[in-house]
């Protein structure tokens, strides 16, 4: 349980103080590593031992954490650790100087000890606020002793050096926002303004999330990078859809079309069972939870509910499939008109040699015409004297063999008249 | 006309030549070094052509899945029919325009077709991916008229084995007449049979090219908008026959005057002016049906762009519009080397026009080209080859190139008394000036 | 000169009766070009809306598996990735990303099952030929000679023909046909994981399609289905957000190919009446030619003493 302790003391000498080993605090330091790999300048360093060494300087942080409309989830969450001591480490490391559900105060002493903690701690704490604030009729629908929701978080946030609006209730207005919002519930940033705000959405979010954003201001004076919507970068840049275990089967077509068909056994991907996968932000695709992989809601064979993105958990139908519309087309496409054929140059050169040839023959003939017309004109009086002379002997041999058709046909006859 | 053979030899006066029988190539020996060449040629091709029966069309030729037809449809079929449309335009020329001199070249053109179409109709049986369908032709109601490759495919064959082949059978059955006493009947009666059909066959020589030629141009009319504006025209069908036409000629008279050239034979000026004359005016007529349907259409401005399809555009029209001027000027100066040329380039150029819409006009996508792999060019190389060696031994055993009378007679005395141990052509029994009135008498058949 | 007035006469004729003749002995007769494409009966296709398609290739993997054909890995030897439809592809997805930024689309590029489709009007022997109720045109391969015409005349270039083997044939999309049968949808429509691609009789195709550019102002090209009268009407139609060009589907026109480029070509040969006419005129010709030309070999003949050469 957290005691009101005086912020000076570096998170080292109180977790030697409390007996935790370091064993256990590079544990809990190489989660950090690996739950913020990028985009944190504290985890930059790489190694689970220089953000140890990081942290092991700051000052212990001062944490006031106030309840509005919630389910207390998102505690929950800071303290389901798989691993027992975890929740404790985590508690060791912040200073919890008020926290409505882990305190052992109640009523009046409750109420002191927040005024104490903000009194004490004015400028340098860190406001964590869960649940969302109802706005409608003047805010009556949550009080806290008596005060209006919105009075507190302003009177909270008015000396808070920064606000983690942790889990979608505080981000956006999370249940008690959906429609038709009767308590008009908004999330934080609604209502504060003029102070640094990181919401942390999630139903619930990965308490490691937490830890890094309050870590990285401890340690680097300064929130981690956001997004438009005052997310972390390096927790809700991507889309689940983006680095989803099951991304192979929605690539290749294979799809659950009903819990427990075979598509759902085989692990198969959740598309068609209304998974928001591809429009929510969140880490949980790579980051599971309760330190254990696996657990998480697609990794247990239950579609994603979109619980970071506000137009998606409480306004979609839970089986709606979502459209997917993506940033990029890839390059590995093929193009509308594609190509075909190619010049081989054994060919090439073929061709260019036909060509040649006969055109090359053409000229040469074209050419001998010319000169062919005098050799023309020899042959032709060449063979002319050929037939003249073979046909004078052709007259010749006529002749003789006329002459010889002649006598023997007179001989012919003579014998003929003889035999008469 | 009778032979003046009581002209003196070697005197400087020298009557004009004049064409007035077909007489077989004699003195030279059909077994060449050219000749083997072109037979290896034709092996190498039949080789190549098993090859692809077993491999497919892929592994042999340049062809893909964008550009359908090579070398082997585009080429053999449709230039080279093209060229070898002799017995179409020559023809027509002869015995539907009675231009009477052209006769004299009707069996060159005859055989120039027959070789031409026989190389096409082989490769276009190659060419299809699966011929044993073919037999489908044999069935009417089976064929898709609306096709004009089917009437292409259909018209060309039967105009093949029918018209053209009747056509080609007097120099065979001529020879066959001069070479045994003993068929003379035979072949007489074959004669008058062929003589009483002759109209009708011939009619149907010059219907069916008509057809099948402009058909041919008709099949890229499909392709629409794929055949660069330039070729592509409602016109394609009548542009493509006429193109025949002008090539054919071309393709004829060359030859011819190659022949005389080669095997030294003297050239009837008088023939060749007049055919020189006729594909002089074709190409005019065709190159200005051309100019003004492409001015109609409004597509003038892209033959001056600076692309490929221009420049094969001009490079046709230069050659064949500057053929046509060359043989135009050669008529008047008497000048054969530049009327071979006139010819030649010409029918380069009417080669060249035909070809494009199916390749170097044609583009499916901005990606794709087509050029020919050199197993598609052997093969194409080979059958022409087998072409022109059948052609070879045609014009040295049959009487086909023409030659003035007195030809017939030294041929004749060749054989006599040159090389009288050649006996098996059977051409040295006539001629001979004694048995003129015997042979005569076994001419009158009619 | 070549024909006298009296040949002209006894030409024309002769010519009449031939024609009489050619008509009842005409193979098949034309359909004249001036009736308009009919619209089968039954006539089922594809609606594909490019804006909804992800490019997730699914469909591409469904046809080949729903046709029994192996995957297309020629490219890198592992995986499927056609770069076009080709022999083992009847279905493929291509990008048309345009490098100025402007937007870009995928397109699903399968046969198109024109209604006059081009590929069966230039097949010699009918081997490509479109059912009359469902309008799917269809190869058979015991009349296909392997000409490859149809990869020419197809405006889509969607026949592809195989090139390799002794026994090649002609690849293109049938619309599943053998699953129609089993009152399953074709391969592609089946795996669509946003419904980019659905299937249906064309009618009810065209009325979505035009459904969604009422429901949608300003989402689709032009407010246009491609293919409901482009190329005489498809029955795969489109609707995209970019330029239909652009992803590879030409303009056409309104009339189909074989229409607008065969009408001199069918007229000539309407019931081969004309070429029947030339035939007859010819021959009146060519008879009074040989004649002559006859007569003269004759005279010839007895003046050379040789026979005489026809």
């Amino acid at each position: 349980m957290a005691n009101s302790v005086k912020p000076e003391i570096t998170v080292q000498s109180h977790l030697e103080a409390a007996g935790v080993s370091r064993r256990d605090f590079l544990r809990l330091c190489s989660v950090l590593v690996a739950t913020a790999p990028a985009g944190l300048a504290l985890t930059k360093t790489g190694s689970a031992a220089e953000v140890a060494a990081k942290i092991a300087a700051a000052r212990r942080p001062s944490v006031i954490w106030l309840h509005f409309q919630d389910c207390t989830g998102c505690t929950e969450t800071l303290l389901r650790t798989s691993a027992p001591d975890a929740a404790h480490l985590i508690l060791d490391i912040i200073s919890l100087d008020y926290h409505e559900t882990l305190m052992a105060a109640s009523g009046e002493q409750a109420e002191a000890a927040l005024r104490q903690a903000i009194a004490d701690n004015a400028g340098k704490y860190v406001l964590v606020v869960e649940g969302a604030i109802p706005t409608r009729d003047d805010g009556v629908y949550m009080q806290l002793a008596g005060r209006p929701a919105v009075q507190v978080v302003k009177e909270a946030a008015g000396k808070a050096a920064a606000i983690i609006a942790i889990g979608s209730c505080a981000s956006w207005g999370g249940v008690p926002s959906s429609d038709p919002n009767p308590t008009g519930a908004v999330g934080v940033d609604t209502v504060i303004s003029g102070k640094p705000i990181v919401n942390l959405p999630g139903c619930p979010p990965n308490p490691y999330n937490l830890l890094a954003v309050v870590l990285e201001y401890v340690t680097m004076n300064r929130l981690p990078e956001l997004d438009d919507l005052r997310r972390p970068i390096f927790a809700y840049e991507r889309v689940i859809h983006e680095n989803c275990p099951r991304r192979a089967h929605f690539d290749a077509g294979r799809f659950a079309h009903s819990f427990g068909d075979e598509g759902h056994r085989k692990g198969w991907c959740l598309y068609k069972l209304g998974c928001k996968g591809p429009v929510t932000h969140a880490a949980c695709s790579t980051r599971h939870f309760n330190e254990t992989p696996g657990v998480w809601p697609i990794g247990i064979g239950a579609p994603c509910l979109g619980c970071t993105e506000k137009n998606v958990v409480w306004s979609m139908g839970t089986a709606e499939t979502v459209p997917i519309h993506l940033a990029t087309p890839p390059d590995t496409y093929p193009p509308i008109y594609s190509s075909a054929g190619k010049i081989k140059t054994g060919a090439a050169v073929l061709v260019g040699a036909i060509a040649g040839a006969v055109g090359s023959a053409s000229w040469v003939a074209s050419q001998r015409f010319r000169s062919s017309e005098e050799a023309g004109a020899e042959r032709i009086a060449m063979d002319r004297a050929h037939a003249f002379k073979d046909a004078a002997a052709a007259r010749i041999e006529a002749a003789e063999w006329k002459k010889e058709e002649v006598t023997t046909e007179k001989a012919e006859a003579a014998e003929r008249k003889k035999e008469d | 006309m009778s032979a003046t053979l009581s002209a003196v030899p070697n005197s400087p006066v020298k009557t004009p030549t004049r064409w007035e029988r077909a007489v077989p190539v004699y003195g030279f020996p059909v077994i060449t070094r050219f000749f083997v060449v072109l037979l290896a040629l034709t092996l190498v091709a039949l080789v190549l052509t098993g090859y692809r029966e077993l491999a497919g069309l892929g592994p042999v030729s340049g062809m893909n899945d964008l550009f359908g037809w090579g070398i082997w449809k585009t080429f053999n079929v449709m230039v080279l029919t093209a060229l070898g449309s002799g017995a179409f335009a020559v023809g027509i020329a002869a015995w539907v325009f009675r231009r009477k001199k052209l006769h004299a070249l009707m069996r060159m053109a005859l055989l120039t077709s027959f070789l031409a179409y026989a190389c096409g109709l082989l490769l276009l049986g190659i060419d299809a991916g699966r011929p044993w369908n073919f037999y489908w032709i044999v069935f009417p109601w089976k064929w898709n008229m609306h096709s004009p490759l089917a009437e292409v495919a259909i018209c060309m064959s039967i105009y093949a084995m029918i018209p053209l082949a009747v056509e080609n059978l007097p120099p065979v059955l001529e020879r066959l007449w001069y070479f045994d006493s003993r068929l003379r009947p035979g072949v007489e009666k074959i004669e008058k049979r062929l003589h009483a059909v002759f109209p009708y066959v011939i009619a149907l020589a010059y219907l069916l090219p008509g057809m099948h030629q402009s058909s041919l141009g008709a099949l890229m009319l499909l392709a629409g908008e794929r055949v660069h504006p330039l070729w592509q025209t409602p016109f394609l069908p009548l542009l493509y026959v006429w193109a025949a036409c002008f090539m054919s000629f071309g393709c004829v008279a060359g030859v011819t005057m190659l022949c005389c050239l080669i095997w030294q034979r003297a050239m009837d000026m008088d023939v060749l002016d007049e055919a020189a004359r006729i594909t002089c005016w074709l190409i005019y007529g065709w190159s200005a049906l051309r100019f003004l349907d492409i001015a109609f259409r409004e597509q003038f401005g892209t033959a001056f762009h600076f692309d490929r399809f221009a420049g094969v555009f001009w490079l046709e029209m230069i050659l064949i519009m500057g053929g046509g001027r060359l043989l135009q000027r050669s008529v008047r100066t008497h000048d054969t080397g530049k009327m071979f040329l006139g010819y030649v380039l010409s029918s380069l150029g009417g080669m060249i026009y035909r070809f494009s819409p199916t390749t170097l006009a044609f583009r499916p996508n901005p990606q794709a080209l087509y050029f020919p792999a050199t197993i598609e060019i052997l093969v194409s190389l080979g059958f022409i080859a087998l072409g022109v060696a059948g052609f070879l031994i045609a014009v040295k055993r049959f009487a086909i190139l023409p030659g003035p009378l007195y030809l017939w007679h030294d041929m004749a005395s060749y054989f006599r008394f040159r090389r009288p141990y050649i006996r098996w052509t059977g051409y040295f029994k006539y001629g001979h000036f004694g048995e003129d009135e015997k042979i005569t008498n076994h001419n009158s058949h009619e | 000169m070549a024909i006298t007035r009296r040949e002209l006469i006894t030409t024309i004729a002769k010519a009449g009766a031939t024609g009489a003749v050619a008509v009842t002995a005409a193979a098949q007769p034309l359909r004249a070009e001036t009736e308009t494409v009919s619209i089968p009966s039954a006539a089922v296709g594809l609606l594909y809306d490019a804006t909804i398609c992800i490019g997730c290739k699914a469909c591409v993997a469904a046809c080949a598996e729903a046709n029994g054909e192996t995957p297309d890995t020629r490219g890198d030897g592992l995986h499927q990735a056609p770069s076009d439809l080709n022999d083992l592809t009847r279905n493929i997805i291509k990008l048309y990303k345009p490098t100025d930024g402007s937007p870009a689309s995928f397109v699903k590029r399968q046969c198109m099952h024109c209604l006059d489709p081009a590929c069966a009007a230039g097949c010699p022997f009918q081997a490509l030929h479109k059912d009359p109720e469902s309008g799917i045109v269809y190869w058979t391969a015991d009349k296909c000679i392997g000409c490859r015409y149809c990869t020419i005349t197809c405006p889509y270039h969607v026949p592809r023909f195989q090139w390799v083997g002794y026994n090649p044939r002609v690849t293109k999309c049938e619309l599943c046909s053998h699953r129609l049968a089993q009152g399953l949808k074709p391969g592609c429509t089946s795996v669509c994981p946003t419904g980019a691609v659905i299937f249906g009789p064309r009618t009810v195709l065209l009325m979505e399609a035009k459904h969604r550019i009422s429901q949608n102002p300003g989402r689709y090209f032009k407010d246009k289905v491609y293919g409901e009268t482009d190329n005489g009407g498809t029955q795969s139609l489109y609707l995209a957000r970019v330029p239909f060009e652009d992803l590879g589907l030409p303009e056409l026109g309104q009339e189909s190919v074989p229409a607008r480029t065969l009408r001199w070509q069918r007229r000539f040969y309407q019931y081969f009446a004309l070429p029947a006419l030339l035939y007859a005129g010819l021959v009146q010709v060519i008879r009074k030619s040989v004649k002559g030309h006859v007569e003269e070999a004759h005279e010839r003949e007895k003046e050379t003493g040789l026979r005489a050469q026809l």
